[in-house]
């Protein structure tokens, strides 16, 4: 579902974000992306919704070669590639219900299919009885609902979620958690990027963790610390 | 295009003016003075135009004849000089017309049944279409053999002549100047309203909108903003032109102006049009700089 083919990322501005990763994440898989802060964790997402172009290597989603994608289909990889942000980027001018809805909108939906899958997805994520909300008036775990419902409103291959646990209360966490292996169960792909070291040690997923841009450990039923048990 | 579809454009376009009002109001308004601004230029520049049209217009060639010439003669040039496509109208002034004329106007200062030969000459008087055509025309004509001499009262023509090419130059200047300003500002004030929306912008591209998607609704937004600009500012146009035309015209009697004769809808479909397709050229270029290459 998603390869990377030794791939190594540098910003413009020099710094070396990756090198050398090489990857293969299965359909209907469940990966978590550990390391501290600023080891490349964003980056590797980066590169797979295509934010981020590698400088060498190349990476494959869903059969489409990224370094050949022409910019016209980019937006169509994006469909198949639901995002979580790091800092949620919600419409601010745009309620909760038409924040979710937009990214259905813009893929030609018709507004049928808005009326019925918008609601579903906020119930699904717990956040329907604010949907008349703008994002300024949610706490961050009900934002960091709406951008989780807003990124599986399509029905996408594969889930990227960037820290979705990064601001939140133990309690919240795990619930996130809980309804991203929820989604994973209906078979969409998802990777996590997180330091949430309670959560990756109790869902025992296969952990890749990252260090200085390069993998350091890909372990099957993982935890966050290597040897630690 | 579906009715979904249809429906999240128009969604789209509201949503960009309700939620962001007060901006969308600063833009009408940016818009709308400029408008004014240029539209009191046009007006201006038209009202002169006319002016000197109306000046310069009233310049006629006198072509004195000399006695030799037949009627025949006179028949054969009055021809000729209403088929010439310049000419706008020829009038004969024959001798004894010539002696009335003078006769009325001198009536009690000078007894002119002293005089009991006609001096005075057999005459044309030409009008041309434009007044530019005046010069040339007159040399042909003095050219004819049955021709005495013309009077079109030359150096005074000339340069009206001058002076109303040059205004004219002058004139079209300053309006194609204002003409720029005016757009800068328009599209200046449309990329702010854009620039304030990059980061929706950039969301937009991640969740997967195409860019058409995203340029659509701002580009209408654009072309509302330049119409709404552009009919505010006619609104405070045309009632100013009602009151102040009249009281201008009373005040200048001496002018040959009319101004009921400045083509007013004309310049009021030029600044609409002016406001619509800068706004909406303003928006597609402001959401082009922001659309990142993906
Ligand atoms: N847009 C960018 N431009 C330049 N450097 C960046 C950019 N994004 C991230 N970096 C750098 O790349 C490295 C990896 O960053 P990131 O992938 O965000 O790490 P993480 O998500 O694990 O915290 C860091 O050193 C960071 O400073
Ligand atoms: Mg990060």
């Amino acid at each position: 579902m998603i390869v990377f083919e030794d791939v190594s990322l540098v910003y413009p501005n020099g710094v070396h974000a990756l090198s050398n990763i090489s990857l293969n994440v299965a359909r209907g898989e469940f990966l978590f992306l550990v390391g501290s802060t600023g080891q490349g964790k964003s980056s590797v997402l980066k590169c797979i919704y295509r934010e981020a172009c590698p400088t060498s290597g190349d990476v494959v989603v869903d059969d489409w070669r990224l370094s050949t994608l022409p910019h016209g289909k980019v937006p169509f990889l994006r469909r198949k590639v639901g995002v979580v942000f790091q800092d949620f980027k919600l419409l601010r001018g745009k309620t909760v219900w038409e924040n979710v809805a937009y990214a259905l909108q813009v893929t030609g939906a018709t507004s049928r299919d808005v009326a019925r899958r918008v609601p579903r997805a906020l119930e699904l994520v717990g956040i329907a009885h604010k949907s008349k909300m703008f994002p300024h008036e949610l706490s961050g775990g009900e934002q960091q609902r709406t951008a989780i419902a807003r990124s599986l409103v399509n029905n996408p291959l594969i889930m990227l979620c960037d820290e979705p646990t990064g601001n939140l209360d133990p309690e919240t966490s795990s619930e996130i958690m809980a309804l991203l292996a929820r989604i994973n169960s209906k078979g969409t792909t998802v990777v996590v990027a997180t330091h949430n070291q309670a959560s990756v040690d109790r869902m025992r997923r296969r952990v890749v963790r990252l260090v200085h841009g390069r993998i350091a450990h890909d372990e099957e039923r993982g935890r966050y610390h290597v040897g630690l048990g | 295009m579906d009715w979904g579809r249809t429906q999240f454009f128009w969604a789209e376009v509201a949503q960009n003016f309700t939620r962001n009002a007060a901006m969308a109001l600063t833009a009408i308004g940016t818009v709308a003075i400029s408008i004014v601004v240029l539209g009191v230029f046009l007006f201006a520049r038209s009202s002169f135009n006319l002016l000197l049209n109306n000046v310069v217009n009233k310049v006629d060639i006198a072509v004195y004849l000399k006695d030799e010439a037949t009627p025949a003669d006179i028949d054969t040039m009055m021809r000729q000089l209403r088929a010439d496509p310049r000419v706008d109208n020829v009038r004969f002034v024959s001798k004894q017309e010539a002696l009335e004329t003078l006769r009325k106007r001198l009536a009690g200062q000078v007894n002119l049944g002293l005089i009991n030969v006609n001096p005075l000459p057999n005459s044309f008087v030409v009008h041309t279409i434009d007044p530019g055509d005046v010069p040339p025309l007159a040399g042909e004509l003095q050219a004819k053999p049955q021709v005495a001499f013309v009077n079109y009262g030359s150096k005074v023509t000339e340069k009206l002549l001058v002076i109303r090419r040059v205004l004219g130059t002058i004139g079209l200047g300053v309006i194609v100047l204002l003409l720029v300003a005016t757009a800068l500002i328009i599209y200046n004030t449309i990329r702010l309203t854009v620039f304030a929306r990059q980061r929706e912008i950039t969301i937009m591209q991640l969740v997967g909108a195409t860019n058409w998607t995203i340029r659509w609704p701002f580009v209408f937004e654009g072309l509302l903003t330049g119409l709404a600009g552009g009919l505010i500012g006619l609104l405070v146009l045309w009632p100013a032109y009602q009151t102040l035309a009249p009281k201008l015209t009373l005040n200048l009697p001496f002018l040959p102006l009319n101004l009921a004769d400045v083509s007013v809808g004309h310049i009021a479909l030029e600044l609409v049009l002016v406001g619509a397709v800068v706004g909406m050229l303003a928006s597609w270029l402001s959401v082009s700089r922001y659309l990142r290459p993906a």
